[in-house]
């Protein structure tokens, strides 16, 4: 009971402040989602402005007799005439590692019915992105277990690699695979208390996407047991334009928490197609010009200064990495729209999502003549280095090879050879959704095709080859997995250990 | 819109030639308005309009409204004018009004600056602390 009076008195003495200054203003118009003020004189920009009934705005435009405030919650209660007033605050977001497991919406409010969430730490949603002096080259690997990608378009701790393609291609998938991937390395590192592995955290940010997707996709988490490691940022259709604008924002602002505190952080937009359609609503309503395709003038800057604050840094500036896989819808495979070029030219690579290859069963449908990492080998292990040094050319080269070839002329032998191993290759790479391949199994399986173990399979039986020898290592040969991870290099004696393994396998294959 | 802005720009500088070292003429207001009226110009009422809010505008900026729960004494009133005219400027109008919905203390406003000092605000203040 006395703890009660005391919190009572608490509260009372609290609310006892002297009258202070507040700058008001008056809402002169309402209309979607947007409330143009006047007053206001000493609001600033991006400033938190409230608006009453527990609304809040934030401050876009500053003209000379009024300000442009876009507005969070529900601004039906609003009416034309209503006094609002500064906060003197940017807008925060909470952040911390009691926000994993949870899904929140833009202003990291829980939504997910599991209690509110005890954040001591806030961080602004805008804020400058890493400098040149804290930040360090990009050197370790986000290992997706999508074998083409980890093998093909490596992706560093830090980077930001594009997911861009038609709708119904795979997209969200890849990211998908790679948080529960990323799961299961945390879940592996955390059972066998290997204190070395850097476990990655993940922040999904999903942008005018379905409730129901959503719903679907926290599901897949949940049953794949990624959620402990993960946060989903909700920002779906029914959610006000303002919201689908923020939500990255609020995203990028919590994997920079990891990043400051020295852990790292994935951060998947999904997708800035939809949230520069968002921007675009807003900027519209606020009267700002409009440029091509009626995007404003600073829809660049949107996502470059999202996507800059991806970064890898120095061991005194918190010695983290924020990576980001951002996500483009394309109409009709058209790369050379506005906004898909925008973000070609702000990534560090990308990987394009080709829906012909899609519908021919090769899944995922990345098309590795135009997919490109710009970091390249500098995030592989060094086994996969040995391994897929030469992949990506030959893989490009067949696919040249292949369109002359379906004339049915005939080819030389060598031509044909090339062309025989990139079939298998590229059955190789088919993998089916939520099924992340460990990358020692990845190096073992690429060895065995390399050195030509697989030349006699048929094509048609590649996938079962592949399953066998991935079991044959898995049941019989774990040690020399586990030396594969451990040494993360195929020196002399491992390439021999795998030249009698896959000996002893070729043995059993009938 | 061409036409929106152009009444704009025209209201926007009708009220330029209004202002006397910065300050709003009375006069140059009336006559402004009495020769629009006259012109016959097609959005005359529409510039009007604008006029008109960019009058209302620049009252706002030299006004402050002082309000409290009962009738503040003359000497009291004297210091508060005396007060806020050293803040905002010798061009500010200060108005008194009785407000009881205030229940006590008072509030100012002045410009686009509130200073609540009044009991039902520090109410307000402690329903949204509980």
């Amino acid at each position: 009971m006395p703890d009660i009076l005391r919190e009572i008195e608490n509260q009372i003495s609290q609310a006892k402040t002297p009258a202070t200054k507040q700058n008001v203003g008056t809402i002169r118009e309402l209309a979607d989602g947007v409330a143009k003020v006047e007053g206001l004189s000493e609001a600033m920009l991006n400033e938190m402005i409230d608006l009453g009934s527990g609304i809040t705005g934030l401050a876009l435009n500053l003209e000379e007799t009024e300000v442009g405030v876009i507005l969070m919650g529900d601004y039906t209660q609003l009416e034309e005439g209503d006094e609002v007033r500064t906060t003197g605050k940017l807008l925060q977001v909470p952040v911390g590692k009691q926000l994993l497991g949870r899904v929140v919406d833009t202003l990291g409010e829980p939504v997910d019915g599991k209690g509110p969430i005890q954040s001591d730490a806030f961080y602004p949603v805008e804020r400058m992105a890493s400098g040149i002096i804290s930040r360090r080259p990009i050197n370790h690997p986000v290992q997706t277990g999508i074998m083409s990608i980890d093998a093909m378009i490596p992706i560093g701790r830090g980077q930001r690699e594009l997911i861009i393609g038609d709708r119904a291609t795979g997209k969200t998938t890849i990211c998908t695979d790679t948080i529960i991937n990323q799961a299961r390395l945390n879940k592996a590192a955390e059972d066998a208390g290997d204190t070395g592995y850097r476990p990655l955290y993940c922040i999904y940010v999903a942008i005018g996407q379905k409730e129901s997707s959503i719903a679907r996709l926290t599901a897949t988490f949940e049953k794949a047991g990624a959620m402990p490691w993960t946060t989903i940022v909700a920002a779906p259709a029914a959610d006000s334009a303002t919201s689908q604008y923020l939500a990255p924002f609020a995203g990028a602002a919590m994997g920079e928490w990891f990043m400051d505190n020295g852990m790292d952080a994935l951060v998947v937009y999904d997708d800035l197609s939809k949230h520069a359609v968002a921007y675009r609503q807003i900027s519209l309503v606020l009267k700002r010009p409009s440029g091509r395709e009626a995007y404003p003038g600073d829809v660049f800057y949107l996502h470059s200064r999202l996507l800059e604050r991806a970064a890898c840094v120095e061991e005194k500036y918190g010695g983290g990495s924020v990576t980001a896989l951002p996500i483009i819808e394309t109409q009709a495979g058209d790369v050379s729209a506005y906004i898909p070029t925008n973000v070609i030219s702000i990534t560090d690579g990308q990987i394009y999502l080709d829906s012909d290859l899609f519908y021919q069963g090769i899944r995922p449908a990345i098309s590795v003549g135009i997919s490109v990492s710009r970091v390249g080998s500098a995030a592989q292990i060094k086994a996969m280095k040995q391994m897929a040094g030469h992949l990506k050319g030959d893989l490009a080269q067949f696919e040249e090879l292949a369109h002359f070839a379906q004339f049915g002329s005939e080819v030389d032998a060598q031509t044909q050879a090339q062309i025989d191993r990139g079939e298998r290759i590229v059955e190789l790479f088919k993998q089916p959704q939520y099924n992340p391949i460990p990358v020692e199994i990845q190096v073992a399986v690429i060895w065995l095709v390399q050195n030509q173990y697989a030349d006699d399979v048929p094509v048609e039986r590649i996938k079962e080859f592949q399953a066998k020898w991935t079991d044959f290592l898995t049941d019989r040969q774990a040690e020399l997995l586990k030396k594969i991870a451990q040494e993360k290099e195929l020196g002399d004696a491992l390439q021999a250990e795998l030249k009698d393994a896959a000996d002893a396998f070729k043995g059993t294959w009938k | 819109m061409k036409e929106t802005q152009q009444v704009k720009r025209d209201a926007k500088q009708l009220f330029r030639l209004c202002l006397v070292n910065g300050l709003l003429d009375e006069n140059r207001v009336d006559q402004v308005v009495q020769r629009v009226i006259e012109t016959g110009y097609r959005n005359r009422f529409k510039v009007l309009a604008e006029f008109r809010r960019w009058v209302r505008l620049d009252r706002t900026q030299h006004m402050a409204t002082v309000e409290s729960a009962t009738p503040l004494s003359a000497e009291f009133q004297a210091s508060l004018q005396a007060k806020l005219l050293q803040i905002y400027g010798e061009s500010l109008s200060v108005a008194f009004a009785v407000d009881p919905t205030l229940i006590g203390g008072i509030r100012i406003a002045a410009r686009d600056d509130v200073y609540d000092g009044s009991v039902r605000a520090r109410l307000a203040a402690l329903k949204t602390a509980f």
